[in-house]
């Protein structure tokens, strides 16, 4: 009993050994640092890499793409474990603003909007679609404009709630407003973005906020859609929208939503050179976040049809040069297929891996497939198509950091050993202090075996409270992280997590359970290791010397 | 003369059976770096139950040296001593003058452990109290040790109560929750003396009691010592001073390294 009794009584009376203690919390909540944000980021990226891939990746690496894709979609969509596939085109481009004739380049990915909301998770990253369901096409449209119902007179109010008069309602067109009422009755609110003038006034009405970016009516008639009908174009969100540092976004006036943009393609030629750029006007519809800087920062999204179109990989007439007569078809291409998977079929789990096997196989059969006249080129396109999961198709992302994780996670727990070292050297100094205490408790019964216990229970107290405590500090630490960076940018200018460098745009992070019982367990072995040499000095002190100590 | 000149003493038994501690040719050397510092020659000593023995001596004589021994806090070079009628030490050929920190694994050791827990009381001239705990914490202590955590909240209310009644003897009983620093030298003596007394051991080993005190506080501890003699508590006195010694039903002389009888 003696041993716990004065080893929680040096806990609380010796105030050196809240050094130990510091020394303990600090090294448990840094590596339990570096666990969760490598984590963090491995888990997101895991989690992205799924939300924009879908479970299976069907791929040839090539810029030309590959021949087939609808004919086996039709093929495969009758199998139970496929849920659903669709086609994506890739391609580069120059992206333009007209009304401010910005220009940058851009990564172009043409998809069937609708085919990809079932097959990953992109819709989630829309930003009109959210408060306008339904209203985000990619078809040919007309510019939606905010107009004024005269039925419906408002009144307006100031920042501070005053009345300052009354005016007519501002309204979207009827199918605008109807998406917009509808998800403001499901209570979704924008409470991120900075409120604008309109919403302010609609706010202060108790009426649905007209959340993004609109242009106005110019003659405060009522709301309509206004100039060409242009096929739509869904813009990455860090590419037309401002990150605020509270992780807002904010929308420029000058990019309301249905303005027009330019894009610039270089269709590749059958000889696989680039030799006539097409230029194509879209309305930009919604922007798009998926997490990834370097997704959002570069890639616009249009109709895939359109954009085979426009890189002239869509199905064409193959034509006998000799005789000019039409002999067949060239098939239209696609870049990539991405596959959603059901969860299980007939009560078993579906296996990826082999469901990809059986998709490569069965792309690969299509080549000899009679059904079909393919040429050699289409023929040496199919060959290269591979089916991967999402984690096979990026795992050249996702083992490099793995291992980074592992690796730092070493490095870190090897510096830590300075707390060994500490409390080493703070329970040794405890001990050369405590002497005579020593020599007392063995003049009264107290074994060297139980002296030396003191010590050895005291250092794991010591690193109990440090673990415990850094844990603790660790996981605030860990939850506030990203608040912390925008404090450090906003006061100093000094932003660690460089997203342009990591790809994610918050400093990603996961505090795992069993990472944080790891590392409690370590630093609590590891100050227990750091009391043994005090323990058995403790332990080996003769009581006649140890009374005599001065 | 050398244990290789004479028979072991620990091989032999003790000269008289009815005495509950006997010390029998205790030799103890001190390596001082090339010489060698011999403090006791051959003590004999025999203390019946009951008894109130002074060992006066100088300064240096070696008069706490033999009380640690006879305590089981120190060990001989040679001799034997026997407590109750079995030995303390191992025999010399194979007894280990210093203990680690697995000292427990040794079954002399965990003897004199046992020893020092439940037979013997310790009070120095310096009181050595522990200032971390209060009076009744540093009086519990000594209840503390060989008590398992376990079995410690069904013995605590007898421990504490033992303790409160010591306390009340030595005159502490409203000075439980001062800390050493808090209280004069007589008053830490008594804690000292309370200490040494809670767990009932059947010997009171006492070091210069007196030697820190002024001669009021002295005075009034002896004054508790031959109380506790009159309760039939077995006391072994070491004292340079011959007023404290006189006290005693007997008193030995520690001179030459050796005992004799004033």
């Amino acid at each position: 009993m003696y041993k716990l009794f004065l080893t929680l009584r040096y806990l609380r009376k010796r105030r050196i050994a809240y050094f130990a203690i510091a020394a303990v919390m600090l090294c448990s909540a840094m590596v339990l640092i570096v666990m969760s944000v490598m984590g963090g980021f491995l888990d997101l990226l895991k989690t992205k890499a799924r939300g924009l891939l879908g479970d299976i990746i069907i791929d040839n690496r090539s810029y030309s793409g590959f021949p087939l894709y609808d004919e086996f979609i039709a093929d495969i969509s009758a199998w139970p474990e496929i849920e659903k596939a669709t086609p994506v085109l890739y391609s580069y481009g120059l992206l333009r603003f007209s009304e401010t004739t910005q220009t940058q380049t851009v990564r172009v990915v043409g998809i069937r909007l609708a085919d990809v909301y079932v097959v990953n998770a992109f819709k989630s990253g829309l930003y009109y679609e959210t408060y306008y369901p339904g209203t985000t096409s990619l078809a040919p449209q007309a510019q939606p404009r905010v107009g004024f119902d005269v039925q419906q007179t408002i009144e307006i109010r100031d920042e501070r709630g005053t009345r300052v008069g009354t005016g007519p309602r501002p309204v979207l067109p009827p199918e605008y407003q109807a998406a917009l009422e509808r998800s403001w009755a499901a209570g979704l609110r924008d409470t991120l973005t900075p409120p604008t003038e309109l919403t302010a006034i609609l706010r202060g009405a108790g009426l649905p906020e007209i959340v993004g970016v609109y242009d106005l009516v110019d003659d405060h008639g009522p709301p309509r859609f206004t100039g060409n009908e242009l096929p739509g174009l869904i813009i990455g969100r860090d590419i037309i929208a401002e990150r605020l540092p509270t992780a807002a976004y904010k929308r420029f006036w000058a990019y309301p939503r249905g303005c027009v943009v330019a894009l610039t393609l270089l269709p590749l030629s059958a000889t696989g050179t680039a030799d006539i750029p097409v230029k194509q006007p879209f309305r930009y519809v919604d922007d798009s976040r998926t997490g990834i800087y370097e997704i959002d920062s570069q890639h616009v999204y249009c109709d895939f049809e359109l954009l085979q179109k426009l890189l002239q990989m869509h199905a064409t007439e193959r034509v006998d040069p000799e005789t000019g007569r039409t002999i067949g078809t060239v098939p239209g291409r696609a870049s990539q297929i991405q596959v959603k998977l059901r969860p299980q079929v007939a009560g078993r789990p579906v296996r990826p891996e082999a469901v990809a096997q059986r998709l490569s196989e069965h792309y690969h059969a299509l080549a000899a497939d009679p059904r079909f006249d393919l040429g050699f080129d289409d023929r040496l396109l199919i060959d290269r198509v591979e089916a991967l999961t999402w984690e096979e198709s990026q795992r050249h992302i996702i083992a490099p950091v793995e291992n980074e994780r592992r690796l730092v996670t070493i490095l870190f727990g090897i510096i830590s050993l300075v707390a060994v070292v500490l409390v080493l050297c703070i329970l040794y100094m405890i001990v050369l202090q405590k002497t005579r205490d020593i020599g007392i408790v063995k003049s009264i019964g107290g074994s060297s075996t139980g002296v030396a216990a003191i010590f050895v229970t005291y250092g794991a107290a010591v690193g109990l409270v440090g673990a415990l405590s850094g844990a603790a500090l660790g996981i605030v630490f860990v939850h506030h992280i990203n608040e912390i960076q925008d404090f450090l940018t906003w006061a100093f200018g000094w932003r660690v997590w460089s997203r342009e460098v990591y790809s994610f745009d918050a400093i990603p992070s996961t505090v795992r359970v069993e990472d944080t019982v790891a590392v409690i367990v370590a630093a609590i072995l590891a100050a227990t290791l750091g009391s043994l040499l005090a323990a058995w000095r403790a332990g080996a002190m003769q009581p006649v010397e140890a009374l005599r100590h001065e | 003369m050398s244990s290789a000149t004479r028979p072991s003493a620990a091989a032999r038994p003790p000269a008289s059976a009815d005495a509950l501690l006997v010390a029998e040719a205790v030799q103890k050397t001190y390596a001082m770096g090339r010489t060698t510092l011999v403090v006791l020659r051959g003590c004999d000593l025999r203390v019946r139950a009951g008894e109130f023995v002074a060992i006066m001596g100088k300064s240096g004589s070696g008069k706490s040296t033999l009380l640690h021994i006879l305590g089981a806090l120190d060990v001989p070079q040679d001799g034997q001593v026997y407590f109750g009628g079995a030995p303390v030490f191992a025999p010399p050929g194979r007894r280990r003058l210093r203990t680690t920190a697995l000292d427990v694994l040794s079954a002399a050791e965990r003897r004199r452990i046992a020893l020092r827990r439940r037979a013997f009381g310790f009070v120095f001239q310096f009181y050595h109290l522990l200032p971390e705990l209060n009076v009744l914490e540093n009086v519990l202590l000594a209840r503390m040790v060989g008590t398992r955590v376990l079995a410690w909240p069904a013995a605590r209310a007898a421990a504490r109560a033992d303790a409160l009644a010591i306390l009340e003897r030595v005159g502490l009983r409203d000075r439980l929750r001062h800390r050493p620093s808090e209280l004069s030298g007589g008053e830490r003596q008594r804690v000292a003396i309370a200490r040494a007394l809670v767990h009932r051991p059947q010997i009171l080993l006492a070091d210069e009691p007196t030697g820190n005190l002024d001669a009021e506080n002295g005075a009034a501890l002896l004054a508790l010592l031959k109380g506790l003699h009159a309760d039939g508590q077995t006391i072994v006195l070491v004292t340079h001073d011959p007023g404290v010694a006189a006290q005693a039903d007997r008193v030995l002389l520690l001179e030459g390294g050796r005992l004799r009888t004033v």
